[in-house]
């Protein structure tokens, strides 16, 4: 159990998280833990799906569940004197769910009707299909939602067999923050725990993804776009990696700020883009370095160009001693609001418990920032700049500007045209 | 406007005096009041003598604060054919400063490890800077550097301009929850600024000009025009010390009358259909709504939570779980100073229309305005907003937003806590009452979408 009290509002966070996540889903099942995830609001003994949503309100609580690749997280934000209250309640949901024949179907049907509305979505049409090619024939690649076919497989026998193997007790973590003492914590921590089904243990195996080689562009063709969404991406890099945190300074000084050098060159200078920014991400295994800008269609190849330009001479001549400086500061001094509440603190142990990180990765992260080396940054950026192997997904109109974009990519090796409505 | 909660309190007053002695009239401090925040919290309100009001918080629980600027003034204040000038005069106010070269602002404050920002709407707009509390010099010496003497050029307001552009394509015209809701507001307001919207019509944001800009600034970035909002671990001496040193020269405006046009009342429903680059059909409903201020905005908020709040709401229970009609469904009474709007949404399921969507919601807006809600229903919604309002004060900067808002809009920086006592007030007949004031057809707007017929989605 992650704990830590807080007593200036009358208000407890609650997560109960597993190690295993959407990467568990069995072939053609994609969605199928989040579907099962999902259920364990609509009915437990003796309460029906709506007299457990009207409990959950009457308490002053709120309720939402995360499904990443990785894990699956239960959250509750409660008044602190509902707490007793809404943990009984939990306890009958985790221990008795009845997986309601006819909740299922209406489950599976909101869903179904909510992965076709997400089409309206530019943003995530750009982030589903990047990942959809970048991690091909990985988990990484698949919707933790699933899609339209996958959902229409999913039945109760499925739902029931994959409940235990999601939800089991070994490998469960609580993490509780707020008005509340740590032997109370600690008392409802061991209730919930053990409302769930015995068994679990070390979280199932996730290979590390491989992207295939080459330039490659995926364009998402959606009718009357005035706007592009752009993603350029490659392999990341893991924090067990040592080149992670130099990659994340570099990256920092790259598009991680306001003032960096994506921002200053796309926003402050041309007007491009509202935003533009560049991450690192990671799960248990690495994830994808991205860069994100979503210039007017008029823009977006020559936008490409430009991000292309920047990232080629980040590569070749890495980042000066004066801007590593003063991307070291910016990120140890804003480090405090990361842990600025009771809420986020006991949320960094907890990921790195789900996420199998190094143990000291959130808790001396000044001293993983202050221990970067010039040397080590321009090293890691060499390294895994986008450059030879990379992929770019956009979101615009095709016949307007697809063979511009395709043309503003020297040495493509692969590009493929997506109806925005395909999945 | 003073709230029932506010008293002077001496030892402030005397701060306020001996912080005072020998200053100019602009940087003398008057300290106002006091006013409890919540059960455990105080604002300290003073004003310095060129009107600036300054709240401050202290709140040691992490070392870092929150500082808010918020000025009176936003989409309301502009004209036809300008429209959309507060949110670009926003995005401005990071650039140039007589002191400070073009990206210096925002440098020293990420330097700093700030997280900083800015918001604006129809009768506001906000800036807040939240830094580790040793950059409590710096932040103050920034703020009131742009709100005195900010540099304006044209090569800076074109490429601002491209900028915005740019985030008006992003939330409206490739989205078509921006594009309805803008058409909402255009159908609802006949007279009234809120009709046009924050970000601007596009053919005005191309238009505006860098004198334009100048004349802006002159008229609304004056220390009497604004308020700030300080929450976080700072000693208040030495704040108010450097609040008076930073800003105490600053001259005050003359703030112009505003040219107010009352929307007047609705006497027939207004009905609008659209086709858009989208899946499914699209309903939305702007009944006229009471102001922020309004004794019955409480009461109808909460009757929009028993209709729209959370899965075990009405509207939730019947459109989206048991008639399958919708995949979203949500409500929300406007938080203006003057009257607004009580907005409704509506997103059909494949198969299903808007005609559907509004027959059923019809169908549980006639139940709320021919009976009482169940004792029970009202009871799970005041848990709810209380809920809310305590999620929302986690942080410094969450507390300072709260303050801000409050006393931008209501002069009450604690009126999140007077709304919760009010809705603990709130009982049956009270929704009974705005129900059938508020609920009534002929004075709703709405908007019906459907998609082009080659997006039909199956």
């Amino acid at each position: 159990m992650f704990f830590e009290e807080c007593r200036a509002l009358p208000l407890v966070s609650l997560t109960l998280a597993l190690p295993v996540g959407a990467a568990l889903d069995p072939p053609g099942k994609d969605g199928l833990t989040r579907v099962t995830a999902r259920m364990l609001r609509r009915g437990c003994r003796g309460m029906t799906s709506a007299e457990v949503e009207a409990r959950i309100d009457a308490l002053g609580a709120e309720v939402s569940v995360d499904v990443s690749q990785s894990s699956v997280s239960i959250n509750f934000d409660v008044i602190e004197r509902s707490l007793d209250d809404l943990v009984d309640l939990l306890v009958r949901m985790l221990a008795e769910p009845t997986f309601d024949e006819r909740e299922l179907g209406r489950l599976l049907r909101e869903s179904e009707g909510e992965l076709i509305e997400a089409r309206d979505n530019d943003r995530s049409l750009a982030v589903r299909h990047f990942r959809r090619a970048f991690f091909e024939g990985h988990p990484y690649g698949r919707r933790t939602a699933g899609q339209l076919a996958t959902l229409r497989t999913i039945s109760r026998d499925d739902v029931v067999a994959h409940f235990p193997r999601m939800l089991a007790r070994h490998g469960a973590h609580v993490a509780i923050a707020g008005s509340v003492s740590e032997a109370r914590a600690r008392a409802l921590a061991d209730r919930l725990v053990e409302a769930l089904p015995d068994g679990g243990g070390p979280a199932p195996a996730i290979v590390a993804p491989s992207p295939r080689p080459g330039r490659r562009l995926v364009f998402v063709d959606k009718p009357e776009r005035t706007q592009t969404q752009i993603i350029i991406g490659a392999r990341g890099v893991h924090p067990r990696e040592p080149s992670f945190w130099p990659l994340v300074l570099g990256t920092t000084v790259f598009g991680g700020t306001f003032t960096s050098r994506l921002m200053r060159e796309v926003r402050s200078k041309r007007g491009w883009s509202y935003g533009a920014s560049a991450r690192v991400g990671y799960d248990r295994q690495p994830d994808a370095l991205t860069v994100w800008t979503f210039p007017a269609a008029k823009d977006a190849a020559a936008c490409i160009a430009l991000e292309l330009g920047l990232l080629d001479t980040w590569r070749d001549k890495g980042v000066t001693a004066r801007e590593l400086a003063f991307v070291r500061r910016y990120l140890v001094r804003s480090h405090a609001f990361e842990i600025d509440t009771a809420h986020k603190r006991v949320g960094l142990p907890l990921e790195v418990a789900l996420l199998d990180l190094p143990p000291t990765h959130h808790s001396a992260f000044v001293e993983h920032v202050r221990g970067v080396t010039l040397e080590s940054v321009q090293a890691a950026v060499a390294a895994h700049a986008p450059h030879r192997d990379l992929l770019i997904a956009v979101v615009g109109t095709h016949a307007d500007i697809g063979s511009a974009v395709r043309d503003a990519i020297p040495n493509l090796a692969d590009a493929s045209v997506v109806p925005f409505d395909s999945e | 406007m003073t709230s029932p909660t506010k008293r002077r309190e001496g030892g402030r007053a005397a701060l306020a005096a001996a912080l005072s002695e020998g200053q100019a009239p602009g940087a003398r401090v008057e300290h106002v009041g006091r006013v409890a925040f919540g059960p455990a919290m105080t604002i300290e309100h003073y004003r310095l003598g060129n009107g600036l009001t300054v709240l401050v918080s202290v709140d040691a629980s992490a070392p870092v604060l929150s500082y808010h600027t918020w000025f009176a003034v936003g989409s309301r204040h502009e004209k036809p054919g300008k429209t959309g000038l507060a949110h670009l005069f926003e995005h401005l106010m990071f650039n140039e400063t007589e002191n400070l070269p073009a990206g210096t602002f925002d440098r020293k404050l990420e330097e700093a490890g700030a997280e900083s920002n800015a918001a604006t709407w129809l009768d506001w707009t906000f800036y807040h800077a939240n830094v580790p509390r040793e950059s409590l010099g710096l932040v103050v010496r920034l703020e009131a550097e742009r709100m005195a003497r900010l540099v304006l050029r044209d090569p800076q307001v074109s490429s601002e301009k491209e900028v915005v552009a740019n985030e008006r394509r992003y939330r409206v015209d490739d989205d078509v929850e921006g594009a309805v809701s803008e058409l909402l507001y255009k159908t609802a307001f006949t007279e009234h600024a809120y009709g046009w919207p924050t970000i601007g019509w596009m053919a005005d944001i191309e238009g505006f000009t860098t004198d334009d800009c100048a004349a802006f600034y002159r008229t609304y970035y004056a220390p009497n025009n604004a308020t700030l909002v300080v929450v976080g671990d700072v000693k208040e001496r030495d704040l108010l010390a450097k609040i008076q040193k930073a800003y105490g020269a600053v001259q005050p405006g003359a703030l112009p009358v505003e040219d107010v046009h009352p929307e007047p009342p609705q006497t027939s429903e207004r009905l609008v259909t659209v086709t858009k680059t989208t899946v499914t059909d699209k309903l939305a409903i702007g009944y006229q709504g009471p102001a922020f201020g309004d004794v019955d905005h409480v009461p109808l908020s909460l009757l929009s939570e028993i209709l729209f709040g959370g899965r075990s709401s009405r509207v939730h229970r019947a459109l989206v779980q048991e008639a399958e009609l919708a995949t979203e469904v949500r409500g929300w009474v406007s938080t203006y100073r003057d009257a607004g709007l009580y907005e409704m949404h509506a997103v059909a399921r494949p198969g299903h229309t808007s005609a559907e969507l509004l027959e059923a919601l019809d169908r549980e807006i006639e139940r709320v305005v021919a009976a009482p809600v169940d004792e029970a229903e009202l009871a799970k919604v005041k848990a709810r907003f209380e809920l809310a309002l305590v999620q929302g004060l986690e942080t410094a900067s969450g507390k300072a937003e709260q303050m801000g808002f409050f006393f931008t809009v209501l002069g009450d920086p604690s009126g999140a806590f007077a709304r919760l006592e009010a809705c603990r007030r709130v009982t049956v007949s009270d929704l009974l009452r705005v129900a059938r004031r508020w609920l009534r057809p002929r004075s709703r707007s709405v908007v019906v979408v459907h998609p082009e017929p080659a997006q039909v989605a199956s």
